[in-house]
Order: C-alpha cells, then sequence, then structure tokens
C-alpha cells in the first residue's frame, strides 16, 4: 500500500493561533481517508496544506513537512501543476463569474486543452460525475453564479474533476446537496476511488462511516486517532473518539 | 399573600368606568371589580353588543366621587376579540382574551403587584393583532425623518448645478453658435470662437491620458493583485495616496522642475500633457485597486485552488469583472484634466496663438513641441486680462468647458451602466 499523502510533524500557526499540533499522518493510495472531529479542529487547514494553498493566508506559518506522491510539496517549483493533481471542494461554492461550461472547462484551459470536442466530452463527463448534467445539460452557457447553491456546490465538484486529479480532497461537500443527490455522489466517489485518492473532511460522521476506508479523528488541532473506519467506529483506542463519533460531544 | 394597606383598607371603593358606555359601579376591591367586569363582559357578548376595553378602574375614598387621573398607573394590553391563553400584557405582548386577561389582572391583585391609592387608576387598553406598537410607530417617525434629511441633502445638490448651468446658458445664449467653436479667437480676443483652445485643451487630454491611464492602470494592477503587504508596499501606497491629495499649483511647479527644464522638453504641449498625467496619475491607481478589490478574494482563490497562475487569474475574471470601475475613473480623470489650468499654465499652455481653421490642418495644428491654448486658460484670460470683450464670449466658453465635462462624465456613466448590466455575478 503506497501512500499518496503524509504529513510529517505538520504545524501550522495563524499569527499567533495554533491551527494544526505536530500532525504525522499517511494517507492511503486509491482509498477514500475520512477526516472527522468538532468545528475549528483544523480539518480544512489540513486540506490547505496539501496542494499549498495555505500561502493565499498571509499570516500563516507551517513547519514539518507535507509530501505529496513521493515528494516534498514545498520543493515543487511549479507549484501550478501541483494544484492541477489536487483538486479541491470548499464548503461555501463558488461559481466563477463564467457559464457553466466555461466553469468547467477552466482548469483544462489553462493547462492548454483547446480541442472543442475533447473539451466538450469533458465536460459532459465532469458534470455527469457531479450529477448536475441532468439539470444544466441544456443551459450550458447559462452564468454559474446564477445557479442554487446546491447546484453551485456540484459545479465546484465537477471543476475540482476537471483536471483530472491524482487526489480530491472534499470538504463539506455536501452541505448544500439533498440526501438523495448527495448518495448518487458518494456512489460515483467509491466508483472514483478505483482510480484516485479521496480525502473526505466531513460533519457527518456517518457519511465518513458509509464511504472512508480509514478515519482521522481530528480535535483541538490535534490527531487523536487514526486507522481502520470500522475500528474508529465500534472499538476506539481514545474515549473522546468514542464519544464523538456517538454524537455525545462535539 | 398579604396586600398592600392600601387595598386591605375597607374605606376605599374601586369605580370601574368603561369608556364607551357611560356605564359606572363601585366596587369594595379589586378582585371584585374586576369579577364585575368579566360579568358585564360576559353579558355583552351574549347580547352580542360590542364592548371592549379600554376599561379604567379608579381607586378613591367613599366620600369623593372617582376623580381618575390622567395617567394611569398601571397600563395593560388585551387583544380582546383573540380567544386562547397568553401573552404578558404588554403592547408587545397583549393578553390572548379577556378570560385570560381579568385571570391575570386578579392574580396580579393577589401577589400584591397593582397597588393603588386613592386617585390612581389602573387601565386595560384593547390592542389589536398587526397594529403598530408605540415602539414601531416612533421607528416610522425616524425613519420618515431619515429619508427627509436624505432627500433634502440630495436635492440640495441639484439646486446650485441646476441654477449655474441655466445662468451659464442663459448669459451665453447669444454667442453660442457653430462658427463659434470654429473660429479662432480674433481682434486680439474680443471678438471670434474657441477653435484654437479647443484643439488644444483635446490634445492636451489626450496625450496626458495616453502616458496616464497605461502607467495607472498597470501599476494599480500589480500594487493589488501581485504586491505583497511589505513595507515597500506601503510606502507606494503612501506615496499614491499624498500624491492624489498634492495641489495641482505644486504639479505645475513640478512640470516646470522635471519636464520644461531637466527633461528638456521646454514649454511644450507634450511637457504640459505630462504634468497633466503626474496629475491623474494617483487617482487612476487608487479607482483602479478599488475596482480590482471589488471583485471577490472567492474568486481568486477558487482559481488558484484549479491550477491558474495570477495573471491567467486577473485575465480571465478579475478583469473582465472590474473593467467598468477602472475605465471609470480613467474617463473621470479626463474630464479633470481638461478642467485644470493650473498645471499648464507654465509648462505649456499660451495666451494666443492663431491656427488654420480649414483643411487637415486645423485638427492637427499643434506639434508636440509647439506651445498650445487650452480651454480652461483661455477663459481665465477672457475673463481677467483682455479688455472690451463681450460677456458672451465669456460665458460661452465657460458654456463649452462645462459641457465637455459634463459630456465626458455623462459618458463614463453609460459606459458603467453598460458594464454593470455585463457583470457576471
Amino acid at each position: 500500500m503506497d501512500c499518496a499523502i503524509q504529513f510529517d510533524d505538520v504545524s501550522v500557526h495563524y499569527g499567533g493561533k495554533t491551527a494544526l499540533r505536530q500532525i504525522t499522518l499517511a494517507i492511503p493510495e486509491r482509498q477514500i481517508f475520512g477526516i472527522i472531529g468538532p468545528a475549528n479542529s483544523g480539518k480544512t487547514t489540513l486540506l490547505k496544506c496539501i496542494n499549498r494553498t495555505l500561502e493565499f493566508t498571509p499570516a500563516a506559518r507551517i513547519s514539518g513537512k507535507v509530501v505529496v506522491a513521493g515528494r516534498d510539496v514545498s520543493g515543487f517549483r511549479n507549484v501550478y501543476e501541483l494544484r492541477r493533481r489536487v483538486g479541491m471542494v470548499f464548503p461555501l461554492p463558488v461559481g466563477l463569474p463564467l457559464t457553466i461550461y466555461e466553469n468547467v472547462a477552466y482548469a483544462p484551459r489553462r493547462a492548454g486543452m483547446h480541442d472543442r470536442s475533447e473539451l466538450d466530452a469533458l465536460v459532459e463527463q465532469c458534470l455527469r460525475s457531479a450529477m448536475l448534467w441532468d439539470e444544466v445539460s441544456d443551459r450550458l452557457e447559462m452564468l454559474g453564479t446564477r445557479l442554487s447553491g446546491g447546484q453551485q456546490q456540484r459545479l465546484t465538484l465537477a471543476r475540482a474533476l476537471s483536471h483530472r486529479p491524482e487526489i480530491l480532497c472534499l470538504d463539506e461537500f455536501s452541505i448544500a446537496i439533498d440526501p438523495i443527490t448527495t448518495m448518487k455522489i458518494e456512489d460515483v466517489l467509491l466508483e472514483l476511488k478505483e482510480r484516485i485518492t479521496i480525502v473526505l473532511v466531513t460533519n457527518l460522521v456517518q457519511q465518513a462511516r458509509r464511504l472512508a476506508d480509514r478515519t482521522a479523528f481530528l480535535s483541538d488541532s490535534r490527531l487523536i486517532e487514526e486507522g481502520e473506519t470500522e475500528m474508529i467506529f465500534t472499538h476506539p483506542a481514545n474515549r473522546l473518539t468514542g464519544r464523538y463519533v456517538n454524537g455525545e460531544f462535539g | 399573600m398579604n396586600g398592600p394597606p392600601e387595598t386591605k383598607s375597607a374605606e376605599k371603593e374601586y369605580t370601574v368606568r368603561w369608556s364607551a358606555a357611560a356605564a359606572e359601579a363601585s366596587y369594595p376591591s379589586l378582585a371584585a371589580a374586576f369579577t364585575a367586569v368579566m360579568q358585564h363582559e360576559t353579558d355583552c357578548l351574549r347580547d352580542g353588543a360590542a364592548s371592549l376595553p379600554p376599561w379604567e378602574i379608579t381607586c378613591h375614598l367613599p366620600s369623593r366621587a372617582a376623580t381618575p387621573s390622567t395617567r394611569p398607573k398601571y397600563v395593560y394590553h388585551v387583544n380582546a376579540r383573540a380567544g386562547g391563553s397568553g401573552g404578558e400584557g404588554t403592547e408587545e405582548s397583549p393578553w390572548w382574551g379577556l378570560a385570560t386577561a381579568v385571570e391575570q389582572l386578579t392574580l396580579l391583585d393577589k401577589v400584591g403587584q397593582i397597588k393603588l391609592r386613592a386617585g390612581q387608576t389602573v387601565r386595560l387598553a384593547h390592542h389589536e393583532v398587526f397594529t403598530a406598537t408605540s415602539i414601531e410607530r416612533w421607528k416610522k417617525v425616524k425613519e420618515n425623518i431619515a429619508r427627509f434629511v436624505f432627500l433634502g441633502m440630495a436635492l440640495a445638490l441639484i439646486v446650485p448645478m441646476a441654477a449655474i448651468l441655466t445662468y451659464l446658458v442663459v448669459q451665453a445664449w447669444p454667442a453660442l453658435s457653430f462658427s463659434f467653436l470654429v473660429q479662432n479667437p480674433q481682434h486680439y480676443m474680443t471678438a471670434g470662437g474657441i477653435w484654437a483652445p479647443l484643439v488644444g485643451t483635446f490634445w492636451l487630454v489626450w496625450i496626458s491620458l495616453l502616458i496616464a491611464a497605461p502607467v495607472g492602470v498597470l501599476a494599480g494592477v500589480y500594487l493589488n493583485e501581485y504586491a505583497r503587504n511589505n513595507w515597500c508596499t506601503r510606502i507606494i501606497n503612501l506615496a499614491v495616496v499624498n500624491l492624489a491629495g498634492v495641489p495641482s499649483i505644486v504639479h505645475a511647479l513640478f512640470g516646470v522642475g522635471a519636464f520644461v527644464m531637466f527633461a528638456g522638453m521646454g514649454r511644450s504641449l507634450l511637457a504640459a500633457s505630462c504634468t497633466l498625467a503626474v496629475m491623474t496619475l494617483p487617482v487612476i491607481i487608487t479607482s483602479t485597486r478599488e475596482a480590482l478589490s471589488a471583485v471577490p478574494i472567492a474568486f481568486r482563490e477558487a482559481c488558484w485552488n484549479l491550477g491558474a497562475t495570477r495573471w491567467q487569474t486577473i485575465r480571465t475574471i478579475v478583469l473582465p469583472n472590474s473593467i467598468s470601475g477602472i475605465l471609470t475613473g480613467v474617463i473621470l480623470q479626463v474630464s479633470r484634466a481638461a478642467g485644470e489650468t493650473a498645471p499648464i499654465l507654465f509648462t505649456g499652455a499660451v495666451f494666443f496663438s492663431t491656427l488654420p481653421e480649414h483643411g487637415i490642418r486645423a485638427f492637427f495644428p499643434y506639434g508636440l513641441g509647439d506651445r498650445c491654448m487650452a480651454l480652461s486658460m483661455h477663459l481665465f484670460t477672457l475673463a481677467t486680462q483682455v479688455r472690451d470683450v463681450s460677456p458672451g464670449l465669456q460665458y460661452g466658453t465657460a458654456v463649452v468647458l462645462i459641457g465637455l465635462v459634463l459630456a465626458v462624465n455623462s459618458l463614463s456613466i453609460g459606459l458603467r451602466v453598460y458594464l454593470r448590466s455585463r457583470k457576471r455575478w
């Protein structure tokens, strides 16, 4: 079992506030890796370390080593390639002020794909994976920003898939999506994990249990426990984990 | 629960007064009064007669008539038509139904919450559902005051503007004609038109714009999109802000030093345009930055997450959505440059020069090294330096200058409306 992402003693501070404390964690390849934990426990920060988007927060300081595909991310000269290898979906959906088609075709175009038929096929495939195709196939020229919140969230998912990432990071991807569509997307994720690594941050503990092969529990910027999802849910080593997954706190 | 001494005293009487009817009756205690009220209301309801609060119950000595004080000591509210129970008896939350009201009042009396001395009154008022409470009425008054103050201020802006324009146009009317625009000043500027200064202003503004707009917009993009927040950026920002506040006469003197003398341009169209460019630059930078920072940061982060470079993000997302603001800022500076006198006074404007009035030379009369006339300068000259000039000529020049500025501003407003209608979010 190879490791897609490895955190080696990673700490992150925002100014005087600590967001992550000495996280050491290995995320295996071609699996769904669940990350659960109460608010403000550092889940999103952990994702931002992977594709170095933490750099957009000026006050953030990171120490330790994050290894993606065998390479230390801080050593990537071409950070844009790193970001193309990692698809990101954040909880607040941001439809770019472009048409739906251009939203999905954005990353491939920036990466140099210009053949129209190739783009058409890719856009359709991504929108189908995100369960949005049936709703928007007849109005691809509409502005992405005009879609509803849940549709925009699926649009960001389609966009994250559009650059054919090797790692897909989902941060609360389903908060604005209805349960039935969420289930369909979850099925797609289970298919996708044959090819790519998925990191799933979720507040829905049961979603982690349904999907994740392994799960990590974060609390108060520390990694409390990490292991096989079934073990985490049935025989947690830490009392805090047990109470969290059983809904007794958090 | 012991009642207060006042209510114990047997000498007191409680008179119930219905507002609608003249009926009055006296009872030995508050509880008795409440019971009587309830009985009366029940009778009224059974008979189908309308009987609604307010009632007032006044405490008085038996020897004297009940003279209710003007302000009741206690005021409670009831929504008499409503059924059910609940409410707090306040105006915001009246009791639901008379039965509730009487029940609650009796309870309040029992625990000693209602203490009446002789001459004091307890009042139960009717409050319809969904009608304004006193707080809401006061809110409404304040709302109206605020609106009329703001409206007044807005109107106060229009009045002087309209007055000035009307006065100018009326005064200039005799002089305004097409030939006024296309003739050169004649007879030591006491006759003729304004062709030479008009063309001069046109070229001054265009050349200054060609210099200032690219530099200003690109610098604004750099400062807003690329520059890190370090001491160097902060110094540049400080310089830009201060430069925007420098009086135009100081810009003029700087122009003399830098362009006329140091750069060896001499007093010329080019030197004057450069001076105007320096004057407009900081505002163009600032308005560009404002326009760029109005584009949400989330769009940029979404693009960066997709592996787009900064330039790709700027070209595809940021600029298309901020171009209206950027252009508006630039165009407003055009009108400012057209109206300024001081910066061109020492750097390239002349009192008088004759130009060809016909042919292609009429439109390109000045070389970059020539001195030129300008409208603002011409107006100043006409108003202060020339004798026996007809007022029509002065006012005509002013009208053309103001008209030019208004036209440019309207253009910018139109452009902004058009581009905003195409905005993508």
